[in-house]
C-alpha cells in the first residue's frame, strides 16, 4: 500500500498542511519540538486510532482549536482509499472511509497498516509486561480488528469485577452481608470468557511471529543468536480451545480468591500476562546487552512488517522514528535490504548525516520547521 | 436499599404509568402466564410497537453495574421474583439488549427465576450493544420469536 497524501488540520502544531509523498522513503528532517514525530504520530492513528503518546483527543488538537482533523489518500491495490479522522473537544470522534461515516470504529481498522518503530522501543525488552502486552496488542489491532472489541470487553468485565471486589467490605462481620456470591460467580464466568478470547488470540499471533523473527534474528546476528519467543499468559494456555482455557481461567480463580479478597482487585488474567524474550536461553531483560536487545526489536519490527504483509497481502507502512540514526551501519544495512522499495518508509531524524548514503539517495527530503512542511531542495 | 415504586410508575411492573396500575397489568386480554424482563420503559414502548407481544412485562430500572453502585438491590429485582412467585407464571422472557452488563443482569435474574418458570432469553441478531430501543419493529418481533431457553 503507498501512502500517497497526508492532510493535517489543526492536529498537534499543524495548522493546515497538506504533504504530498512521492518516492518509497521519505526524510523528515528538523530541529527538536518542530513537529516530525507529530506527523508519524497522524499514521499511526489512522493505523490503530491509537496514539501511544496520549489516550486523550484533546492533546492531539491543535491548542486553541475546537477540532482537529488527520485525512489520507490510500493507494492499495484494489483501489484508492480516503480515510478521515476527525477530532472533537469534548465529544466523540468520528471516522470515515471514501467520504462515508463509518458506525463501528472497528471497519475502519486494517485499511491502512503501518509498522512504527521508535526509540521507545526498546523498552518492549526492557520495560515491564505492560509494555509487551500494549506492543501485542498493537499488533492484534491491525491483524484482526475484532480484537479491539474483545479487548475493550474484557476490559468492561474486569473493571465491573474490580468495583464488585472493591465494594465488600474489609470487616469481616460486615462482609457476609454486603458479599454476594451469585453475582461475583456471573463476573467470574464474563471474565473467564472474554479473558481465553483474549488469551488465545495473543497466544496464536505470538505463534505465528515467533519463526519470522527468529529468521530476522538469524541473519541480523550473523546466524551466532537463538531468539526464542515465549507467551507467558497469568491463566497457563494447555490447548488452543476454548473450553480448556475458560475451565482453567476459573480453576485459577478459585485458587486466588483469598488473595483476591484481601487485595480487593482481580488477580486472575491476561492483563497480567507477559512474554519472555529469550537469546540463546538467557532472557534478554535482564542479561541482554544493549546491542542485543536492539537486535532484538529490530527483528521483532521486520517480524511485524513481513506478518502483516502476509496477512493484508500488501506491504505495510513503515514509521522510523528517531531510531535510523541509533542503528550502526550493519543494523542499518540490514534494514535497507529488508525493506527495498517495497515498503514505504518515514524516517525522522534531527540529522541527515547519521546515516548510509544509500538512504538519502532515493529519498524525498522534507524539512519540518514549527508545524510547516517545506520540500528540500538543499540535497 | 428497598426498590421504591415511585410516582408515575406502575406499582406491579415498574413501567411508566400516571395510574397506581398501569393499562397493560389492567388489561384483561393480556396474557398472565408470560412476563417479559426488560431494562426501561422505553424498551416496553419499543416492543409495544410490534404488536407481536401479549403478555405481560416487567421493568428493572436499569442493569447491574459495580461501577456505578447498581447491584441487584437497586433494581427491581426482588419484586419481579416475588411476582413470578406468586403469579403462577409460566414463561420469563428476558428481554434485555446484549453488552457485558445487559448479560450479567440477564444471567443474575435467570438464575433466581429458574427454580419456579421456564426461563427464555430473546435471539438477538443485533450487534453487540444494539440497543433495543434502536431495533426495527420488524428485527425486534424476529427476536422475540427467536427466544432460546437461557442455560
Ligand atoms: N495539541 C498541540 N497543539 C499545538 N502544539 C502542540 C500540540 N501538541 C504538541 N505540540 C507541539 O508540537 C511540538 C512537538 O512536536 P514533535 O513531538 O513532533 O517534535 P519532533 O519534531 O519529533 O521533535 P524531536 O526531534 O524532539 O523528537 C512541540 O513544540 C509541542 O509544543
Ligand atoms: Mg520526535
Ligand atoms: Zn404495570
Amino acid at each position: 500500500m503507498y501512502l500517497k497524501t497526508l492532510h493535517l488540520r489543526q492536529f498537534r502544531n499543524y495548522q493546515n498542511q497538506l504533504v504530498t509523498f512521492h518516492a518509497p522513503k521519505t526524510i523528515l528532517v528538523g530541529d527538536n519540538a518542530q513537529g516530525k514525530s507529530n506527523l508519524l504520530e497522524a499514521v499511526e492513528l489512522l493505523a490503530t486510532l491509537r496514539s501511544h503518546r496520549t489516550s486523550r483527543d484533546r492533546d492531539l488538537i491543535q491548542e486553541g482549536a475546537p477540532i482537529g482533523q488527520i485525512s489520507a489518500a490510500l493507494q492499495r491495490e484494489l483501489g484508492l482509499r480516503n480515510l478521515t479522522l476527525t477530532l472533537r473537544n469534548g465529544s466523540r470522534r468520528t471516522v470515515a472511509l471514501n467520504g462515508e461515516k463509518l458506525k463501528r470504529q472497528l471497519d475502519f481498522l486494517g485499511t491502512l497498516n503501518a509498522v512504527q518503530f521508535s526509540c521507545l522501543d526498546l523498552e518492549l525488552v526492557r520495560g515491564g509486561p505492560g509494555e509487551r502486552r500494549v506492543w501485542v496488542d498493537t499488533l492484534l489491532t491491525q491483524l484482526e480488528p475484532l480484537y479491539v472489541h474483545i479487548l475493550q470487553q474484557y476490559t468492561l468485565a474486569l473493571r465491573q469485577r474490580n468495583a464488585l471486589l472493591r465494594q465488600q467490605s474489609s470487616d469481616p462481620n460486615q462482609r457476609l452481608k454486603s458479599f454476594d456470591p451469585a453475582q461475583l460467580a456471573i463476573w467470574d464466568a464474563q471474565l473467564a470468557t472474554l479473558g481465553s478470547r483474549v488469551i488465545r488470540r495473543r497466544a496464536r499471533v505470538l505463534n505465528r511471529l515467533t519463526p519470522i523473527a527468529q529468521t530476522w534474528h538469524k541473519a541480523i546476528s550473523n546466524r551466532s543468536e537463538l531468539l526464542e519467543i515465549h507467551y507467558t499468559p497469568n491463566v497457563p494456555m494447555e490447548a488452543d480451545d476454548p473450553g480448556v482455557v475458560q475451565t482453567a481461567f476459573l480453576e485459577k480463580i478459585q485458587q486466588r480468591a483469598t488473595a483476591e479478597y484481601h487485595q480487593r482487585t482481580t488477580l486472575v488474567g491476561p492483563h497480567r500476562d507477559d512474554i519472555t524474550f529469550n537469546i540463546n536461553q538467557t532472557p534478554a531483560r535482564q542479561y541482554g546487552s544493549q546491542g542485543q536487545q536492539r537486535t532484538l526489536v529490530l527483528a521483532l519490527k521486520l517480524a511485524e512488517l513481513k506478518l502483516m504483509e502476509s496477512v493484508a497481502g500488501e506491504p505495510p507502512l513503515l514509521l522510523l522514528d528517531d531510531v535510523l540514526a541509533e542503528l550502526d551501519l550493519n543494523r542499518q544495512n540490514q534494514l535497507l535490504e529488508a525493506i527495498q522499495d517495497r515498503f514505504q518508509t518515514l524516517i525522522t531524524t534531527t540529522h541527515l548525516g547519521a546515516f548510509d548514503a544509500q538512504w538519502i539517495k532515493s529519498s524525498q527530503i522534507l524539512s519540518v520547521q514549527a508545524g510547516q512542511i517545506g520540500e528540500d531542495t538543499s540535497t | 436499599m428497598e426498590a421504591k415504586i415511585q410516582v408515575g410508575q406502575c406499582s406491579i411492573c415498574f413501567h411508566l404509568s400516571a395510574d397506581a396500575v398501569c393499562d397493560i397489568c389492567r388489561s384483561p386480554n393480556r396474557d398472565n402466564q408470560t412476563l417479559c424482563v426488560v431494562a426501561d420503559s422505553r424498551d416496553v414502548i419499543a416492543l409495544e410497537k410490534t404488536r407481536e407481544y401479549k403478555g405481560k412485562y416487567h421493568v428493572l430500572g436499569g442493569l447491574i453495574s459495580p461501577m456505578d453502585g447498581i447491584g441487584p438491590e437497586q433494581l427491581n429485582i426482588s419484586p419481579l421474583v416475588h411476582r413470578v412467585n406468586k403469579e403462577s407464571i409460566q414463561e420469563v422472557i428476558m428481554a434485555i439488549s446484549p453488552s457485558i452488563e445487559g448479560d450479567t443482569t440477564t444471567l443474575y435474574v435467570g438464575q433466581l427465576l429458574k427454580p419456579f418458570a421456564k426461563v427464555t432469553r430473546i435471539a438477538f441478531g443485533l450487534p453487540m450493544g444494539g440497543d433495543l430501543e434502536y431495533a426495527d419493529e420488524v428485527t425486534l418481533a424476529r427476536a422475540l420469536e427467536g427466544r432460546r431457553e437461557l442455560e
